[in-house]
């Protein structure tokens, strides 16, 4: 129990995706003008980052560790990935239509994210089972979630502010995005005081 | 009947300089009726009243000429004998343009016109009296909140079955700079105040009865402790610590029973209270008794310009011009001219605006008092904050109005603003936060109206295709 | 190699017959004019049609419950390819900008008190009726520019003027001016009369320098009553737009110098 403890403030505040990673940049910037589209950005990420994660350690496991193929995974990742958004898309349309409109204009655009790569890659690598790969997805998708909505929220307030005409806009937003990283390096150890102390 | 001291000091609120000195020891004095008078039909909260003379009618004084026009509205009767020169649109203190009627008081009479008292009203012995006569009554002298919002009385003296009034608070805080109206009514007519809260109390089904004054007002809590000696039931002065908005329904509310009336649309009669200006209880004791209209009004002139500031009663209509003139002109320029008080009041651009039902004061004030400012960007203190009696968020709230966010304002319960001032009086830098909460509440209504209007056109158009 | 392809190409495979078996049977079909339509709109989302962007007024088209030609800022050719995507005729629209009938600038018009608060007229004209002379007269703290989408309004000299080339006529600047002194004109009209105040002539001067004094002088140098270039409102000259003048000779002659020939084709901003 305690390790999925660990993995979940690691993976949400000490190895946050966006802002220890930098994964997944694009849409942080891109949708994190207003708190109720980065919400449901946030949550068509857990959708996805969670099947992905388990599709992607399906195709791993059962298809190309026994064939010796583990050098084409990124290929076959992006592919399985990519269908798997769009078929997504269409059956949510479908059969869940409520949350297909509040998500479904997110969907496409991380379709090939490299936070959902990321999380497909780092499981990868780390050979992990299967529960704990899909774990892992899950607390990597909050944490870029709630990474999300505290940058929303400032940037909601910053429209209330009159900055210089160069900072205005994007600029402003990417010096903000720089500080929330400095500000969530200050977690840094705090998994494995976690473990000392479990 | 006993005194208490408020138990309940609400949060937030500030300490104005209040300058009551200037007028407060001036008795009432009655001024003459002036050539020309200006009777608005927009005198109250709600629909204006609809003009029910032309041009050329000859109109005695308490002749009804504006008709009580929907629940929320008020009849306006003539203040004066007079001809009636002209029905036109006329600039009120709120920069709002009104119906006004305009009379000429130096008119003769012609014969045909039809005598004085044939529009008098008979006084009603109110101990006998059934509720309906008296609200009926009160409707007749077309009585409406004379503390500032105008609101219709006889709606606030009826509130719907469901819902029971169990206390009458009678509203004598008056905690707004200069004006001292109130503080004279309580003063020289306390008597009135005493009627007027025994009728009242018969109207609402004898709640317990609450008059609250600031502390600052000794001398009128002696008088209405003499005036209210031997009153039966539960009554009790309540005197209020000195604090402004002290005199905003709510606060009043919290002050004198200890309640919180919640976010609107919820009203005080949500929480059993009706509260009602001093003024007003002494207007419906004189519509009861004597049979008198709501025709005059105790207007405060003063300021530091005003040669000799006065409690004046005069007719409803007079022009603010001629109220200065009697209380002595003015010895320089003013460079700004306030109608009611520093806090609430409205800044005026010119004195030939009439006074109207809720006119308690009318300021004139001198360069060396009044503060020229240039607004700056907020620099997030928090100081409106603190002097929030709301407790809301004003810095937030005039940053996202500032920047056309409305939405934004409306999540910061913009709605529950009383516009009392406080945050605007508090801030360093000089922001007009009040300014920006009203443009906000009145974009969320104007689009409340909106939405109401196009449900409506929705509605009937199934209806038609039916 | 060989199994690495073959393995990319079955992965491939199965996700293709997936998709394509969501597609045939999963898919929602959406009438693909609304997709054609909302090309063809300008894409301003201006909502001057009275529908949440282009959009939603393409929906309304195909569903039929908008009339084609409401969207002004397209004008013609975009009614005329809305109607080709719909297969009816079209209706035509002139083109129509807005205008400011007011020239009493800062100079010219008197103001009565020095206001101090927020920028913007409806808050302005609500403090003691605005602090111009003139009630009919432009305030001009921008409520206008503040909502024109295409920032074809400026304020100057106390005055708001409209870009006649960037206007689209969307018309919220109409309802947004708390004087209501803004009207959509055609764009081809050239002359204005560039005030809004009734009242009679000394009323007006009182007020401001360049107020329309109801003299009827340019109904009277456009050919005269029958030649119906100008209407009158109380003592307020108003061009017939459905019939405008074009004689520039009405400009230089007019007293009080409130008519004036397309003031605003100016740079704006």
């Amino acid at each position: 129990m305690s390790y999925y403890l660990i993995l979940l403030v690691g993976a949400v505040l000490v190895n946050n995706f966006v802002l220890s990673r930098f994964l997944g940049c694009c849409p942080f910037l891109g949708v994190s003008k207003r708190m109720d589209t980065a919400l449901g950005m946030s949550g068509a990420v857990v959708f996805v980052m969670v099947a992905a994660s388990a599709v992607t350690w399906c195709i791993d496991n059962w298809i190309l560790k026994p064939n010796g193929l583990e050098y084409i995974h990124t290929l076959a990742f992006i592919l399985v990935i990519a269908s798997l958004v769009q078929f997504i898309d269409i059956a949510m349309k479908r059969f869940l239509p409520p949350l297909h409109a509040a998500l479904g204009i997110f969907l496409p655009l991380i379709t090939t994210n490299c936070a959902v790569l990321g999380v497909a890659e780092l499981n990868f690598k780390g050979e992990t089972g299967f529960f704990e790969s899909v774990f892992f997805a899950l607390a990597a998708a909050l944490g870029f979630g709630l990474a999300l909505v505290i940058f929303s929220g400032i940037r909601e307030k910053l429209e209330h502010a009159n900055p210089p005409r160069s900072f205005r806009g994007i600029a402003l937003a990417l010096v903000t995005g720089g500080l929330l990283a400095l500000a969530f390096m200050g977690f840094s150890g705090l998994d494995k005081g976690l473990e000392r102390a479990l | 009947m006993r005194t208490v001291k408020s138990s309940f000091k609400f949060k937030g609120g500030v300490h104005p300089a209040y300058h009551k000195e200037l007028a407060r020891g001036k008795a009432i004095e009655r001024m003459p009726v002036p050539a020309e008078l200006a009777i608005s039909m927009s005198q109250h909260l709600g629909a204006p009243a609809k003009c029910i003379v032309k041009a050329g009618d000859y109109v005695r004084r308490g002749q009804l000429i504006g008709e009580r026009n929907g629940f929320i509205s008020v009849s306006v009767r003539a203040s004066a004998d007079g001809l009636v020169k002209a029905v036109e649109k006329r600039i009120g203190a709120s920069g709002q343009y009104a119906d006004s009627v305009i009379i000429d008081t130096t008119a003769t009479a012609p014969e045909a016109a039809p005598s004085a008292e044939a529009f008098a009203l008979k006084p009603i012995a109110w101990r006998s009296a059934t509720r309906e006569e008296l609200l009926q009554r009160i409707e007749e002298a077309g009585i409406s909140g004379m503390g500032g919002a105008g609101f219709p009385t006889v709606v606030k003296l009826s509130p719907p079955p469901n819902k029971r009034c169990e206390y009458l608070i009678v509203n004598g805080a008056e905690c707004e700079p200069y004006l001292t109206a109130d503080f004279r009514l309580m003063l020289e007519r306390a008597d009135r105040i005493r009627a007027g809260v025994e009728i009242m109390r018969k109207i609402l089904g004898h709640p317990a009865v609450r008059i609250a004054v600031e502390a600052n007002k000794p001398e009128a809590v002696v008088a209405l402790e003499k005036a209210f000696a031997d009153i039966e039931g539960n009554v009790e002065i309540v005197i209020l610590p000195v604090l402004y908005p002290q005199g905003s329904e709510k606060h009043q509310i919290y002050a004198t029973v200890g309640r919180i009336v919640p976010e609107p649309p919820q009203l005080p009669i949500d929480v059993g209270c009706v509260v009602e200006n001093v003024g007003t209880v002494a207007a419906i004791a004189d519509a009861v008794e004597k049979g008198e209209c709501l025709v005059e009004r105790i207007t405060t002139v003063s300021g530091d310009v005003v040669n000799e500031p006065k409690n004046i009663l005069a007719p409803v209509g007079v022009k603010y011009s001629d109220l200065v003139a009697f209380a002595g002109g003015t010895s320089a320029a003013p460079v700004k001219v306030i109608s009611g008080g520093t806090m609430m009041g409205f800044a005026v651009s010119t004195l030939e605006i009439a006074t109207t039902k809720t006119t308690s004061g009318i300021l004139l004030l001198s360069e060396k008092s009044v503060f020229q400012f240039t607004s700056q960007p907020c620099i997030n203190c928090g100081r409106c904050l603190r002097a929030c009696p709301m407790r809301l968020n004003p810095a937030a709230i005039s940053k996202a109005v500032e920047a056309d966010d409305v939405a934004t304002a409306e999540r910061a319960h913009v709605m529950s603003c009383i516009e009392c001032g406080a945050c605007s009086f508090v801030c360093p830098a000089h922001r007009t936060i009040t300014q920006f909460c009203r443009r906000a509440k009145s974009s969320i209504r104007a689009r409340i109206a909106a939405e109401k209007a196009r449900a409506a056109e929705a509605s009937a158009k199934k209806e038609s295709s039916k | 190699m060989v199994v690495a392809v073959l393995s990319i190409a079955f992965i491939g495979f199965a996700a293709a017959v997936l998709l394509a078996f969501a597609d045939k049977f999963l898919s929602v079909r959406e009438d693909p004019r609304i997709g054609l339509i909302t090309a063809a709109l300008p894409g301003a989302n201006c909502g001057g049609c009275g529908f949440p962007g282009c959009d939603g007024y393409a929906r309304a088209l195909v569903a039929g419950t908008a009339p084609n030609g409401a969207c002004a800022a397209g004008g013609g050719e975009c009614a005329k390819a809305v109607a080709e995507i719909l297969g009816v005729a079209a209706t035509a629209t002139e083109k129509r900008v807005a205008l400011v009938k007011c020239c009493g600038s800062r100079s010219e018009a008197i103001r009565i008190g020095d206001y101090n608060g927020i920028c913007d007229c409806n808050v302005a004209a609500a403090t003691a009726g605005g602090d111009k002379g003139c009630v009919y007269g432009c305030l001009g703290y921008g409520a206008c520019a503040n909502v024109c989408p295409k920032g074809a309004i400026s304020i100057s000299d106390g005055l708001a003027k409209v870009d006649k080339r960037l206007c689209i006529g969307c018309g919220k600047c109409v309802s947004a001016c708390p004087r209501r002194i803004i009207a959509l004109v055609p764009a081809s009209a050239s002359i204005h009369v560039l005030c809004s105040n009734p009242e009679k002539g000394p009323e007006v001067r009182k007020v401001c320098g360049v107020g329309c004094i109801g003299c009827r002088l340019c109904e009277r140098n456009s050919g005269g009553k029958e030649a119906g270039h100008f209407e009158f409102a109380g003592f307020l000259a108003k061009v017939n737009y459905s019939n405008p003048p074009f004689d520039s000779q009405i400009v230089s002659k007019c007293p009080a110098k409130c008519i004036s020939e397309d003031p605003h084709t100016g740079s704006g901003h």
